[in-house]
């Protein structure tokens, strides 16, 4: 699979098989750079090698703490993401100490991480995506489907207000367009709905294990409320954006289909707890998991694997043999043979993972990145916002139906009525899987996160009104001295989040942190298989008619996966 | 604090005629050390003045930004460098700022490959300088810190980890990090002869960055007067109080009453706040927008834009040793003052009209009812101090018709019980709230 011959340069090689390389590979989130192999006579790639960039040394730096550090140190891996990572701390303690939150507690941070979908969604299709796909790009690349898209009417004009595809090409523009610009403002506004609970964004100061510490202030209740209610017309409009879009570069050259492909692989723990079901334990994940307002899943190949919390835990493992680390396993027994309740653990698993950074050049054939290569059941899983959409449709088990619907193919989101009537939005699982749709269904993600939000709020105001235990925000705990584990199992804007952690004395014995982008930006693992980002790259087909040299469609590819390399390696 | 050397002020030379707009550009190099995207994120939330209104040169009276962002470019790979190679090399062709998120590895200890941070390779270094890297390896992000910080109009740190050191730095780390500030050392200064801008912060409030990258690029301009830092390099109008004092609950530790446990409304410095100790102005500014703040929403203060952070501040959600002592006087003297607040609040809580009648004619207030002796003697004395050497009020109150009408329902025996409301039923008095 790894054809390049060691001895071959990096730049220029004869014939038309050029390796190039992205470094670093812009409007992504983190230090990232891609190794490609290109056929410039088959305009195709054959080869793509992802490079994490940096280390910094989180979990290191975690073992041997306070217990109570560990939420406000560990959230501050990812900057993008605060919140996602800081409730994935609190649950990951929940479980270790034995404690959970009343219900208020959990909705409002259930809130918050769905407040933090809606900043990121839009930067990403907006800031990062979307240039790709803005108008100076696509003109110079492609000036013909230019050419196309100015005559091509748009079907969403009534949702978005633009009358050709040419239009919608034009307000993507970098930082000029009026799509740029508005998502910062969307981006803004969602923020400010946050930080009414959380304090500050990107790092919240509130979170807490046992819930949180906000005070729920009326006023503050509104202001937040009344911007959530801003995202139901937004999210309509660029999901018709979005819709419009890819529909149009799939009219103009099916071969946009073949553009960062990849197997069918998703792996997601869900999000958004139940706050009558959630009680912190393992032993009772695979049931309040499944109660989450997006559902836990492992898919394989198209077809749901499980949506048990446990299952899914216990398949997770991380490899370093093409990563700066040294391998930890050392023969021995691994120092937990199994999880608490009896199912087998891989030396492999977090619970038994040690980070031990070796830093080194970097050599292609042997270790390239500081991402390890996790997998799920050995195989590359995409993770991401698609990948809840994916699990939460295909497992049809979703309880919380006031707003949202998947049939087992679909999910339906019905966007209350403001200043459009009330609609209801259909996310399809598509047939063909590659970098247009990832776009499009993180579009259909922002509707899902503005519901989830939404109904959050409602909530909020529900258990207020109904006071008493419930309507509290944070239950009392003590710490235990003996010998523990905790997993907190989450997801944010980006899709997978787990912290794993174990515990003894009142400190931390060690803790380790998987990000979405460990799975999607991981490198090759030990089986001969590529990390998915490396998957995607590699069989993507040059499209640009005017500067294939620029490699537009590679890059269209990576970004498509929003990969954040900061939550990728701590 | 640093003297800074001002550039022309709008009236050098000024020889009639409306002021043309500022027609020069600044480049911004922004560079990553080990960082969370956390500063960036906060930037783009700016709002005064916002990113891109910098970036499309919207902001007057300051030249417009030509960002090197790798989050925000358009171009990827070498493209992307080579103007950072530019500015090592002084072909720009314009002036620059350097900014630097997330703290310093110590990766030039790295002689043989190897590093915690990079970016680009060793082909998009300066041919006419010693190669750092070969042509196919990673640079490393501090090859490019110390190389384009002597150049830079202004090196500014963004955020508590490259102002700092921030978490990377803290106590088990194994990268070496640190400060932009001390990696660069004590003879650096930057073409404007200044040494690290420090805006800390974790992450920092985006408009404290955007205003001070604003204010330095005005007074550079001659727009705008000399921004002062102070003693560690910080905005000074930023950072010369402690976030205590602009606090929300500021006023509840002054009356001596603290939180029990996370959620409750009061000061927070019983379940771990360092607010007191900690400078900082997000309870003034807010996060953003002047909305939200870490205590305004009830979360307690870390220290995170501190030069201890985070190992002088945890464990986090334990009190302040210092807190046993301040926060006990407070008690005491707090627990005093407020009892008296109170008393005065029961007498301001009361409509003039009122004390005249005796009652209270209206449906709230009811348990307000008649004062006894001590509040009219504690009421005579207080009117007597507070309207000695000005008008009584009190007095001239006593003066005035009392309303005839007060009470009209009663007087016109309206009977509440008998008027049908359009729609659904009247609430019983018994179910009334």
């Amino acid at each position: 699979m790894f054809a390049i011959p060691a001895s071959a340069p990096a730049s220029q090689t004869g014939g038309g098989i050029r390796h190039v390389d992205f470094d670093p590979v812009t409007r992504v989130a983190g230090g990232l750079a891609m190794h490609a192999v290109i056929d410039l006579d088959a305009n195709e790639v054959r080869e793509a090698s992802s490079q994490a960039t940096l280390f910094r040394g989180y979990e290191v730096i975690l073992q041997g703490r306070d217990l109570r550090d560990a939420i406000f140190i560990s959230s501050r891996a990812c900057g993008v993401c605060g919140s996602a990572h800081s409730t994935a701390s609190a649950l990951c303690l929940e479980m270790a100490f034995g404690i959970q939150p009343p219900p208020m507690g959990i909705t409002v941070r259930n809130m918050l991480v769905a407040l933090e979908s809606l900043a990121d969604n839009p930067t990403h299709l907006f800031t990062r995506a979307g240039p790709d796909y803005s108008e100076p790009i696509v003109r110079q690349t492609n000036p013909e489907i230019w050419t196309r898209a100015e005559q091509t009417p748009a079907p969403g004009v009534a949702f978005h207000g633009y009358e050709r595809i040419g239009d919608i090409m034009t307000a993507l523009t970098r930082f000029s367009g009026e799509l740029y610009e508005e998502s910062l403002q969307m981006s803004r506004l969602a923020r400010e709905s946050f930080v009414f609970t959380g304090g500050k964004y990107p790092h919240p100061q509130t979170i807490a294990p046992g819930g949180l510490s906000s005070t729920l202030d009326p006023t503050q209740m509104n202001l937040s409320w009344l911007r959530i209610v801003e995202f139901i017309d937004y999210s309509l409009k660029v999901v018709a954006v979005w819709d419009d879009l890819v529909d149009f570069f799939y009219e103009a050259d099916p071969r946009f289909r073949e553009v960062g492909t990849g197997p069918k692989n998703f792996l997601d723990l869900g999000a958004w707890d139940d706050p009558l079901v959630y009680d912190g334990t393992y032993q009772n994940s695979p049931l309040w998991g499944e109660q989450r307002w997006s559902t836990p899943g492992a898919i394989v190949d198209g077809q749901l694997r499980t949506t048990n919390l446990q299952q899914i835990n216990i398949g997770i493992e991380e490899f370093v043999d093409r990563s700066f680390y040294a391998d930890w396993t050392g023969g021995g027994a691994p120092r937990y043979p199994t999880d608490p309740v009896g199912n087998a653990l891989s030396p492999y698993h977090p619970w038994n993972k040690r980070t031990i950074p070796e830093p080194s050049a970097v050599d292609w054939q042997r270790k390239y990145s500081w991402a390890t290569a996790a997998r799920w059941d050995r195989k590359p899983m995409e993770t991401g916002a698609y990948a809840r959409l994916w699990a939460t449709a295909l497992a049809n088990k979703l309880p919380h139906r006031r707003f949202l619907e998947p049939t087992g193919h679909s999910l339906k989101m019905a966007m209350p009525q403001s200043t459009f009537p009330e609609t209801v939005l259909e996310w399809h699982a598509p047939e063909n899987w590659g970098a247009l749709e990832r776009n499009r269904a993180r579009a259909y993600a922002l509707a899902h996160a503005t519901l989830v939000a939404y109904e959050s709020a409602l909530n909020t105001y529900d258990f207020k009104r109904k006071g008493g235990p419930d309507a509290k925000v944070f239950t009392h705990y003590e710490i235990p001295k003996d010998s523990r584990a905790g997993a907190g199992l989450w997801g944010g804007a980006r899709g997978y989040v787990s912290h794993h952690m174990t515990m003894d004395k009142r400190v931390i014995e060690n803790y380790e942190i998987l990000g979405p982008s460990t799975f999607t930006a991981s490198p090759a693992d030990p089986f001969g298989n590529r990390g998915p980002m490396e998957e995607a790259v590699a069989g993507t087909p040059l499209l640009s008619t005017a500067e294939p040299e620029r490699y537009v469609d590679v890059l269209r590819a990576i970004r498509s996966f929003d990969p954040c390399l900061t939550c990728t390696t701590h | 604090m640093t003297e800074l050397i001002a550039g022309p002020g709008p009236h050098d030379g000024y020889a009639g005629g409306v002021v043309a707009a500022s027609d020069s550009v600044m480049h911004i190099f922004w560079l990553s050390g080990m960082s969370c995207d956390g500063c960036t994120v906060s930037v783009m939330g700016a709002d005064t003045p916002k990113l891109e209104d910098m970036v499309l040169g919207r902001v007057p009276t300051i030249p417009q930004i030509v960002l090197h962002h790798p989050m925000l470019a358009e171009d990827s790979g070498a493209d992307f460098m080579e103007p950072y190679r530019q500015a090592v090399e002084g072909t720009l062709g314009a002036p620059y700022m350097l900014v630097v998120e997330g703290s310093i590895p110590d990766d030039q200890t790295f002689q043989q490959g190897g590093h915690f941070s990079a970016m680009g390779l060793g082909s998009d270094w300066s041919g006419a300088m010693q190669a750092v890297r070969a042509a196919d390896q990673p640079l490393r992000a501090t090859d490019w810190m110390w190389a384009l910080a002597p150049g830079a109009v202004a090196s500014i740190a963004i955020g508590t980890c490259a102002t700092w050191g921030g978490i990377p730095a803290a106590a088990g780390n194994i990268t070496g990090s640190m400060s932009l500030m001390d990696y660069l050392g004590g003879d650096y200064r930057s073409t404007r002869g200044l040494p690290v801008i420090n805006v800390p912060g974790c992450a920092p409030i985006g408009d404290n960055f955007t205003e001070t990258v604003t204010q330095l690029l005005q007074f550079f301009e001659g727009t705008g007067p000399m921004p002062e830092f102070d003693d560690l390099g910080r905005p000074a109008w930023q950072f010369g109080e402690t976030v205590h004092r602009h606090c929300v609950k500021a006023g509840y530790y002054e009356e001596g009453v603290f939180a029990e446990e996370p959620g409750d409304n009061e000061c927070l410095v019983e379940i771990g706040c360092w607010g007191p100790v900690v400078q900082c102005n997000i309870t003034e500014r807010g996060a953003i927008n002047h909305m939200g703040g870490c205590m305004v929403a009830g979360g307690a203060c870390i220290g995170c834009t501190m030069p201890g952070f985070p190992d002088k501040y945890s464990p986090f959600y334990k009190a302040p040793p210092g807190s046993a002592l301040s926060g006990g006087v407070s008690k005491v003297y707090g627990g005093a003052i407020r009892r008296l607040r109170r008393m005065s609040m029961k007498t301001g809580n009361r409509e003039s009209i009122w004390d005249k009648a005796d009652r209270v004619p209206s449906a709230w207030a009811r348990e307000a009812g008649e004062r006894g002796t001590i509040q009219k003697v504690n009421a005579y004395f207080y009117k007597k101090l507070q309207y000695h050497g000005s008008v009584h009020h009190g007095k001239r109150n006593a003066k005035q018709p009392q309303p005839q009408s007060l009470d009209i329902l009663r007087q016109k025996g309206v009977d509440l019980e008998a008027s049908v409301p359009v729609l659904g039923e009247r609430v019983k008095p018994e179910e009334e709230i």
